[in-house]
């Protein structure tokens, strides 16, 4: 697993604030869509060889009072980083900024990312241009989400807001107090198919997986709860023999699940399973009907042209009509300029 | 049977990487029902024949000039919605966006993004997209990029059900051929023998992960092994409140052996009933077609029958000879109606025979199952 500082986040820091506006110092969390973790982890695989790590900009929705942060979207945005001094492509990230609000104007800017778990002076640099009035996200604090990707080492990931810090003003400007804040990555119910069948590539050797077809999903879907019943029954049989430590809390759980399958009269039961299997045979038969029907009706309005003698009139009149119009266009066009002499 | 895919064609493979899965599910979930168009960016290996798709990015669906409909419109409106369908759906090939890919692709490259548009995307839902805009989408992308561009098409519906539905397509080169020449009648589908199995191709698809994913996928706690030791739980609201097993991401998903059969045949027979009623709709325009082009045929041969008894005079008469032929410019014989949308209703109709049949196949063994399952002593 990741190793995962602990920590508390009680408050935020106070800002310097406008004099109308109550600065919120109510703790802030961050939840992370996957695919913007999955985006930032493509882009730390196609970083420059000459960089030790890349950033981006982050996008999400805010919750009204700032405390909920969620990052939805983010991009990548191009920067060079020596020893000395950092140059981050400003022009680029606004640009792209206006990309994506065309597309989705409610995913707003709320912070950036980095691909290497330090934080230095560029890092705090690069913080303060992102929570800057205007282009920022100032009142709001902007996050920044760090990801280690060293080949080998687990990935951890850690976010974090600032605070203004510095002896004088003018090295305020390029200080930053990190703040670590919670932060959570949440798998919505409707990836949890997509995440299945790319999960479902992490055991093999070439790292892909063919799409499956639904009968052969529902095979494996099958054979896992096979496996589970399995183990579940080992397990009390061990306790049984007594040679397992019996669990008062797994017992009563099972219990509780297992009294949830339904006691039905068998006769329902057969009842029920009828209809609903003539329901489905009904509607596939019905499907394939149409479908015949359909297909049949386009034939016979396509193939009236190859009899000859059948259907003639039409026939003739659409072989007519077609050299017709063919004809009626050149005239057409003659009889406009003899009006126009006329 | 959706029509198989030449033996020489350049393309015979799509690989996904899972961050386009990602993205996809995300904005096609999110914007339900509206269907999300949006384009894809990758590159072709023609050593194995595979087109990679490594990213993509929606397409803004409404105009971004018409800052007048945003006030007048009304969300209520039942036409709106129709607007917005069919702006969402025309968007892939509207100017405004074709200028918004060819930015992003700029911008995208600048950050080592495989810089190629490879396809577009769009959402539907129980199998729905096969209409006359999805059609015209895909022939400008294939004239644009030529053989390597394909569409993904991502069912919201089916894929809430269980497992994930995504299928890329191509037009044949048939119907490239025959779009080409514009039009759609009678004749010239007689001529070109198209059928509507013929007009879209399947491609297999694959997901392939990169180490880095593959080395985070590994990362997250999965189900314990039968090797792990368990620490047991003291009380049940403990077993609830396990965070490992309470929202583990990578636990088995299984939705598919849901039994909720009645949503799904409702859904697709109300679909079904659209088909026919876009069918009759399209059966009465040829028949309306064949009706005035009788008439018209009948009133052209009285005239003419009237022109020639006249000329036979005028002979008489020593009189030159009225043209015969004027008859083409006092009579005007109606055009034809476009036969493209009888078809696309044709291959629509059998997209829904097909899941419906794929639905039928699954739903019997899991009730078979769950009947042996609730009546005991039923040797099966």
């Amino acid at each position: 697993m990741a190793d995962d500082d602990s920590f508390l986040h009680l408050a935020r820091p106070l800002n310097p604030a406008t004099i109308a506006s109550q600065p919120s110092t109510a703790p802030l969390t961050v939840t992370i869509q996957p695919q913007a973790l999955f985006s930032i982890l493509d882009h730390a695989s196609r970083k420059p060889q000459d960089q030790d790590r890349v950033i981006g900009t982050l996008l999400g929705v805010r919750s009204e009072d700032g405390t909920e942060v969620e990052v939805r979207n983010c991009y990548a945005v191009p920067h060079t980083e020596t020893t000395e001094q950092v140059e981050v492509d400003m022009d680029y990230q606004k640009h792209m900024l206006q990309l994506h609000l065309r597309a989705n104007p409610k995913e707003i800017l709320v912070g950036w990312y980095a691909t290497s778990s330090e934080l230095n002076t560029f890092s705090a640099l690069i913080q303060n241009f992102y929570s800057q009035q205007g282009d920022g996200t100032w009142p709001h604090p902007a996050v920044h989400l760090t990801l280690s990707t060293v080949p080998g080492k687990d990935i951890e990931s850690r976010t974090y807001i600032s605070a203004p810090i510095g002896v004088t003003p003018e090295r305020a400007a390029d200080s930053c107090l990190f703040i670590p804040v919670p932060h959570e990555i949440k798998y919505g119910e409707a990836e949890k198919s997509g995440l299945e069948v790319i999960a479902g590539a992490k055991d093999r050797e070439d790292r892909s997986q063919m799409l499956q077809v639904d009968v052969e999903s529902l095979e494996r879907a099958i054979e896992q709860v096979l496996e589970l019943l399995n183990r579940v029954s080992n397990y009390v049989n061990e306790v049984l023999d007594e040679e397992a430590e019996p669990s008062s809390a797994l017992g009563q759980f099972l219990m509780n699940t297992l009294s949830l399958a339904p006691k039905v009269e068998p006769a329902d039961v057969e009842r029920d399973f009828n209809n609903h299997v003539q329901d489905v045979l009904l509607v596939s038969y019905l499907a394939n009907t149409i479908r015949t029907q359909i297909d049949l009706s386009n034939r016979l309005a396509t193939a009236a042209l190859t009899m000859g003698g059948e259907g003639a009139p039409s026939t003739a009149g659409t072989g007519d009509g077609q050299k017709g119009n063919q004809n009626q266009r050149r005239t057409a066009g003659r009889g406009q300029n003899r009006s126009g002499d006329q | 049977m959706a029509a198989v895919l030449p033996a020489d064609a350049p393309v015979r493979q799509v690989q996904l990487s899972a961050l386009v899965v990602m993205r996809l599910i995300k904005h096609s979930t999110q914007i339900f029902p509206t269907p999300a168009t949006g384009c894809l960016v990758g590159m072709e290996q023609p050593k194995t024949a595979t087109l990679e798709i490594t990213n993509s990015f929606p397409f803004p669906a409404s105009n971004p000039d018409n800052t007048a409909s945003v006030t007048t419109s009304n969300p209520m409106d039942p036409y709106h919605q129709a607007d917005q369908l069919a702006l969402a759906l025309a968007a892939p090939r509207a100017k405004g966006s074709v200028s918004y890919q060819n930015e992003m692709i700029k911008y995208l490259r600048e950050v080592n993004v495989d810089a190629q548009g490879v396809g577009w995307y769009v959402s539907c839902s129980m199998g729905n997209f096969v209409n006359a805009a999805f059609v015209e989408n895909q022939v400008f992308y294939q004239r644009a990029t030529g053989e390597q561009s394909c569409v993904l098409v991502f069912d919201v519906g089916r894929s809430s059900q269980g497992s994930l539905n995504l299928k890329a397509y191509r037009l044949s080169k048939s119907f490239m051929e025959a779009h080409k020449e514009g039009k759609f009648t009678s004749e010239s589908i007689q001529k070109s023998s198209l059928r509507y199995q013929d007009i879209l191709i399947e491609l297999p698809l694959k997901i392939h992960n990169s180490h880095l994913l593959t080395s985070y996928l590994h990362q997250l706690p999965n189900i314990p092994t039968t090797t792990d030791s368990l620490t047991l739980p003291t009380t049940i609201a403990e077993i609830h409140r396990n965070p490992s097993l309470a929202s583990n991401p990578l636990t088995p998903n299984l939705d598919n052996l849901d039994l909720s059969i009645d949503p799904f045949l409702e859904k697709t027979l109300d679909q079904l009933l659209e088909s026919i009623e876009s069918h009759q709709t399209e059966q009465n325009n040829a028949q309306y077609y064949q009706r005035s082009l009788a008439r018209e045929q009948a009133k052209v041969k009285t005239w003419k029958e009237k022109r020639a008894s006249e000329n036979v005079l005028r002979v008489q008469q020593k009189q030159t000879p009225l043209p015969e032929d004027e008859w083409t410019k006092l009579f005007k014989l109606p055009t034809e109606p476009s036969r493209l949308e009888a078809m696309l209703v044709g291959r629509q109709v059998e997209q829904y025979a097909r899941q419906i049949d794929g639905f039928a196949g699954t739903v019997t063994g899991k009730m078979f199952g769950v009947r042996g399952g609730l009546v005991p002593g039923e040797g099966l």
